[in-house]
């Protein structure tokens, strides 16, 4: 009962909160807004927060909607709670910081509103247990993350990374949209239990357009290979909705889909393989665009893409554990170096890195902060992302091919390597830039964003010593333990494991390998798009796929256009429509006859 | 009272006259005015408020009649009623039209009284709103085909005179003359398979045709009829290649009768469709065909063809021959099926489109009024004219946004409810061909993203664009219908099942008349 | 074939509906556009007349006949109000004139 109540409280109350704003306060008070934002965001994540401890495998609210809607359902199983908690936290934090950084913004009703829905729907898509309202908040997501992301929408490139967004994320939801159509099709319900217990009993052609529609929109939505490009381009979007959406929550729920369904799914023959090559891919090659990119943003962007894919790659390894554990990781650091962007970009009002440099004499609280976000990206010991990572990767070589394990190991040095280049070129080195303008009216976070910092950063520190609860919890969300199903891990469990696996001392080695080469050429970091030639050249366009998009985008709307000729408004024409369809029909009838 | 529903058909047809006459009479000494037009001193229809207030009252007593059908027909199921050789049967269908087009019928007549009150003809124009909401009710009742094609005939009428209702504009008039001439070709078409009918068959009646037409499997006149059918009402139901009268009649009438239009009209003609062609349905399999591939043809089209436009109300016109393509889409997977699900869906979209592209419609319109119509221009309503409107128009501002992401199929909003349930149908099938289909309807609600998001983001800028800046504020009570159904499509989207008894009983009633199950 | 009194009405349908719609489908003055509508209606209601023959209802088809006449005359009076109005605005009967709303 007080679990129904805590999980309503959860989603209802971000939703109420944007009720309130939108409509109630309006932009009449911006004292008010920024105070109402904040008090549901943070009292809807005590709310997760709290359920955490009774959390079950167990449908705990039906809501019977009748008809072919099925019944609603609210399951908040360990998995479950787990990414509400880190989605309504992490979003907690990122309003926080919002104060300082959004202050004075225009539409800030607007804004909020839309971040509170976020927050309410991404803990809805974490907590339920229907497979139709797990898309309804897939949508949502996608729908408040295009509005974000168009925020500033009289810039133009805000505009189309939105669009842009919108679409790719749409494109890979029909993937997921098949397969809840599928699992009530077939099996007459809605409930993931349901398809988790049943999917053994769906014809095997049934089961694999369902299991690689269900990679397809987990691709989409955390931008993996081939969905890549979008995320990038969102990086118009408000730094705090970068480091709540497009870094924490929103991007993890392709992970969680796959996890979630990992059971049904993980017999169906490719499908693993699969899974581990787009993580393998898109690990890869977001790595090397890192590498060369020079927008600070973009940067944080294409290593989010590049640590979902270690993410994607432990899921298809077998091992839910390590990737959620990374995913529990990769949303505290990266939220803590999105927000420490944002405070860099706040202060010099710009996001090239090549106008930075020396940053860090003004800035130290964001400079120390910044820096523990990297070394927990870079995975050193003892930060989370070491711990995490380490996992990942052990579970990639028992459960995955060696070659791919190679390649993981490759984008682990090359994290280390664009890693490095960004702390140098942010908060190191000389001033750049033509006039400097910016630098020298730099100044550190205020008291908002220190907290929102802060807190990150003791997290950043110290979260890989909840393993042992966390395990449970990932454990108790998949009933029985089958075999490469999660299982719990006290800490010193996980400690000895990390420390004598093989996998770790390569890992570690190769990552001061990468970090050694970059101290070495520190001064050539800057020009590395230069140096690389065709690499980089290819690299900034995605490796052909943004030019892919462009081509369909243009094709569609050169299609769009001729169409436009058959509109001839000339009335003999229409007529012809009408003579011309009565003559196609008959034909097609005499067809049948025929037959 | 039994047979309430006579007096639902009943009382709009007596009425109209009145709204007409009562309009006419000049009550007031300032309505002698007379103005000077083309050199010529005429003297000037009488402005009244009378036709408005008249309208409205009508409409409100016709929710009194609606509640006691509705009551009716869900304790003692469908009532007929026969006068000679005319018969009339209110089934779960005939409902569902009725109140979809009493729904926005009410509220169209709220927002025309600010929108027209500076047009001439305001009495025109209530009388012939009063007149089409009638006979579309009573279009939903007919029950033998040539009836049907009589208030069909009627409701075609009464919308050519809306539809060109501004006369002196010459882009109102051109519309509407290809709307009559193509709505006309349309109808002798279907005029042509009743003959055809009645020269096999000898009856008239939907459920005599229906069972001499099981008896005769692939007549061929029969199935020319249902051609002919298929074609001639396919034009007022918006198929496509017929639809190109579409576009310029909806972006040029007021736009309480552009919402009219999209949410109804086109959706009467496609309900006479159903009714007349289910009676053929036994004598091919391939009227399913036929429904998929002109759903398939209008979801592309219409979203092609929207995803190019400028204007913001000749967009949402093309918009409606994608929805349509759903509701085929739908109802060919009932008839291909056997099972309501499919009709039960495309009818739920029904009431939706109605809802949503009516909202649409309105918004824009309430827009339009406040940028162009209040300052005296006649200008067409350019998606850039939109830029900034948020900030001093935030209600029509969300309301259009509620309307279009909701016809985008965005949940939690009403669209995606029937989408969702026309889909679940196609994969009750278990058919290759038809998954396929419904795969290809959920890319298509992806790729229509593609311009109502600009729209809803156009909005939302935080430049206004010089109309917005020279705007006039929206009269109260225009808002009231944008309120309204900006309410009921967020409750159906949240709570899909509200209005499953009006969808459910059409969708019954569809696959039992027409023994689309055999 | 044996010429019957029938098959001649039918071929005057067949006939009257070519007509009218290549005048639909030729035609760019607005009457004779409307004529070629109304050409239309009246193969429709011989073919009525014609079917209540075939079934023995003479009587209904004559009936119904005479219904599409009223019908056929309102959407004709309204056509040539509508036309009315087009000389008026447009000075012409050219349908050309009547094709700016496009694309």
């Amino acid at each position: 009962m007080t679990s129904s109540v805590l999980v309503a409280l959860t989603i209802g109350l971000p939703w109420l909160g944007a009720l309130c704003i939108s409509f109630g306060v309006r932009d009449r008070s911006e004292r008010a807004q920024h105070a109402l934002a904040i008090l549901f965001a943070v009292t809807s994540g005590l709310a997760a927060l709290a359920l955490l401890p009774t959390a079950a495998n167990a449908t705990i609210l039906r809501i019977p909607v009748g008809g072919v809607f099925g019944d609603f359902t609210f399951n908040p199983d360990g998995l479950g709670v787990f990414l509400a908690s880190v989605a309504t936290v992490v979003g907690s934090l990122a309003v926080i910081f919002s104060v300082d950084y959004m202050r004075g913004e225009k539409q800030l009703g607007r804004y909020y509103a839309l971040v509170l829905l976020f927050i309410g729907a991404m803990a809805g898509l974490a907590l339920t247990g229907s497979i139709l309202l797990l898309f309804i908040f897939w949508e949502i997501t996608a729908l408040c993350s295009y509005a974000l992301i168009s925020f500033y929408n009289d810039d133009p490139k805000a505009v189309a990374g939105g669009i842009k967004a919108l679409i790719m994320t749409q494109i890979g939801g029909v993937g997921l949209l098949v397969g809840a159509l599928i699992v009530y099709a077939y099996l007459g319900g809605y409930d993931i239990s349901l398809l988790i217990e049943k999917a053994n009993t769906l014809p095997p052609g049934v089961l694999n357009v369902l299991a690689f529609g269900f990679l397809i929109a987990a691709a989409a939505k955390s931008a993996q290979f081939p969905f890549q490009t979008w995320l990038p381009d969102a990086m118009e979007a408000p730094t705090p909705v970068s480091a709540l959406i497009h870094a924490a929550t929103m991007v993890n729920a392709g992970v969680y889909l796959l996890a979630r369904f990992y059971p049904a799914f993980a017999p169906v023959p490719g499908w693993t393989m699969a899974v581990m090559i787009v993580g393998m891919l898109s690990a890869l090659l977001t790595a090397i665009m890192a590498l060369v990119a020079t927008d600070l943003k973009r940067v944080l962007a294409y290593s989010t893409v590049s640590q979902l894919g270690y993410m994607v790659y432990a899921v298809g390894a077998g091992s839910i554990l390590a990737s959620q554990f990374h995913l529990l990781s990769h949303a505290v650091f990266k939220a803590l170096l999105f927000l420490g962007a944002g405070a860099v970009i706040h202060a010099i009002g710009t996001r090239d890195l090549r106008k930075m440099g020396g940053l860090g004499r003004q800035m130290p609280l964001i400079r120390t902060t910044f820096i523990i976000g990297a070394l927990a990206l870079v995975g050193i010991p003892i930060l989370n992302g070491f711990w995490s990572k380490e996992m990942v990767l052990e579970a990639g070589l028992s459960g995955g091919p060696a070659w791919i394990w190679i390649v993981m190991l490759i984008g682990a040095g090359l994290t280390a390597l664009y890693t490095f280049r960004v702390v140098w070129m942010v908060f190191f080195g000389a001033p750049r830039g033509d006039d400097n303008h910016g630098a020298t009216h730099a100044h550190d976070a205020t008291h908002a964003m220190r907290f929102a910092l802060v807190v990150l950063a003791v997290g950043a520190l110290t979260t890989w010593l909840l393993i042992g609860p966390f395990s449970g919890l990932i454990a108790s969300s998949f009933g029985a333990v089958a075999a490469g199903q999660p299982h719990e891990l006290s800490l010193t469990e996980m400690i000895a494991e990390v420390v004598t696996a093989p996998a770790t001392g390569i890992a570690l080695i190769v990552i001061a390998l990468a970090i050694g080469a970059a101290w070495w050429r520190r001064d050539k970091l800057t020009a590395l798009g230069n140096r690389l030639g065709w690499l980089s050249r290819m690299a900034t366009d995605s490796f052909g796929f943004e030019w892919i998009n462009r081509t369909i985008v243009r094709g569609t709307q050169a299609i769009a256009g001729g169409l436009r000729v058959t509109q001839t408004g000339a009335l003999n024409w229409n007529i012809l429509g009408i003579v011309g369809g009565l003559i196609v029909v008959l034909a097609i009838l005499a067809m049948g006859v025929a037959r | 009272m039994n047979n309430a529903f006579l007096w639902l058909i009943a009382l709009p047809l007596l009425a109209s006259p009145f709204v007409y006459i009562l309009g006419r009479i000049p009550f007031s000494r300032a309505a002698f005015r007379t103005v000077r037009l083309d050199g010529h001193l005429v003297l000037e229809n009488p402005r009244s408020r009378i036709p408005a207030f008249l309208a409205l009252a009508v409409m409100l007593i016709m929710w009194v009649f609606f509640a006691m059908t509705a009551s009716q027909f869900l304790a003692n199921g469908a009532q007929s009623w026969t006068f000679g050789s005319v018969s009339l049967r209110l089934d779960g269908l005939s409902l569902l039209l009725a109140a979809v087009a009493l729904g926005l019928g009410t509220l169209v007549v709220i927002f025309s009284g600010p929108y027209m009150a500076d047009d001439a003809g305001e009495e025109k124009y209530y009388a012939l709103l009063v007149l089409m909401v009638g006979v579309m009710i009573g279009l939903g009742c007919a029950y033998d085909l040539f009836n049907l094609w009589v208030w069909f005939e009627a409701m075609a009428v009464s919308s050519y005179l809306l539809v060109a209702f501004y006369h002196e504009q010459p882009a109102a008039l051109e519309s509407g003359v290809k709307y009559l001439v193509q709505s006309a070709a349309g109808s002798v078409l279907v005029l042509l398979g009743i003959a055809l009918v009645f020269a096999q068959t000898g009856t008239l009646a939907l459920d005599q045709i229906q069972s001499a037409a099981r008896a005769t499997v692939n007549a061929p006149a029969l199935l020319a009829a249902g051609a002919l059918f298929l074609i001639g009402y396919g034009v007022k139901a918006a198929l496509v290649p017929l639809h190109t009268w579409l576009p310029d009649a909806h972006s040029q009438a007021p736009s309480g009768i552009s919402a009219m239009l999209s949410g109804v009209v086109i959706e009467a003609g496609l309900v006479a469709l159903l009714r007349s062609l289910g009676s053929l349905s036994a004598v091919t399999p391939s009227w399913s065909t036929l429904l998929f591939i002109f759903g398939a043809l209008n979801m592309l089209l219409g979203n092609l063809l929207a995803l190019r436009q400028t204007q913001v109300k000749r967009m949402l016109a093309f918009s409606s021959l994608s929805h349509i393509g759903y509701m085929l889409l739908g109802l060919g997977i009932a008839v291909y099926s056997g099972q309501p699900g499919g009709a039960e869906g495309s009818f739920f979209h029904l009431i939706n489109h109605a809802l949503m592209k009516g909202l649409a419609f309105l918004a824009a319109g309430a827009l339009l009024y406040c940028l162009f119509i209040a300052t005296g221009s006649h200008n067409a309503l350019l998606i850039s004219d939109l830029a900034g409107a948020a900030r001093r128009y935030p209600l029509p501002a969300l309301a259009l946004s509620i309307a279009v992401l909701g016809l985008g199929g965005l949940p939690p909003l009403a669209g995606f409810m029937s989408k969702w349930q026309i889909f679940v149908a196609g994969f009750q099938t278990h058919d290759l061909v038809v998954m396929g289909l419904v795969i290809f309807a959920a890319l298509n609600s992806v790729l229509s993203l593609g311009y109502y998001a600009p729209l809803v983001n156009m909005m939302y800028r935080q430049k206004p664009s010089t109309a917005v800046q020279s705007g006039k504020p929206l009269p109260w009570i225009m808002g009231i219908p944008l309120v309204l159904l900006s309410l009921a499509i967020v409750a159906i989207g949240i709570w899909p099942t509200l209005v499953q008894w009006l969808s459910a009983p059409a969708g019954a009633a569809l696959v039992s008349m027409t023994a689309f199950g055999r | 074939m044996t010429w019957t009194p029938l098959t001649l009405v039918l071929i005057g349908v067949i006939c009257l509906l070519g007509v009218g719609f290549y005048g639909l489908l030729i035609s760019r003055n607005l009457i004779k556009i409307i004529v070629a509508l109304q050409i239309l209606g009246k193969a429709a209601l011989i073919a009525f007349v014609m079917a209540g023959n075939v079934n023995g209802q003479t009587g209904q088809g004559q009936a119904l006949a005479m219904t599409i006449i009223v019908a056929d005359t309102i959407v004709a009076v309204v056509g040539l109000a509508l036309a009315v109005q087009v000389r008026r605005r447009f000075g012409t009967m050219d349908i050309k004139a009547l094709s700016n709303l496009k694309g």
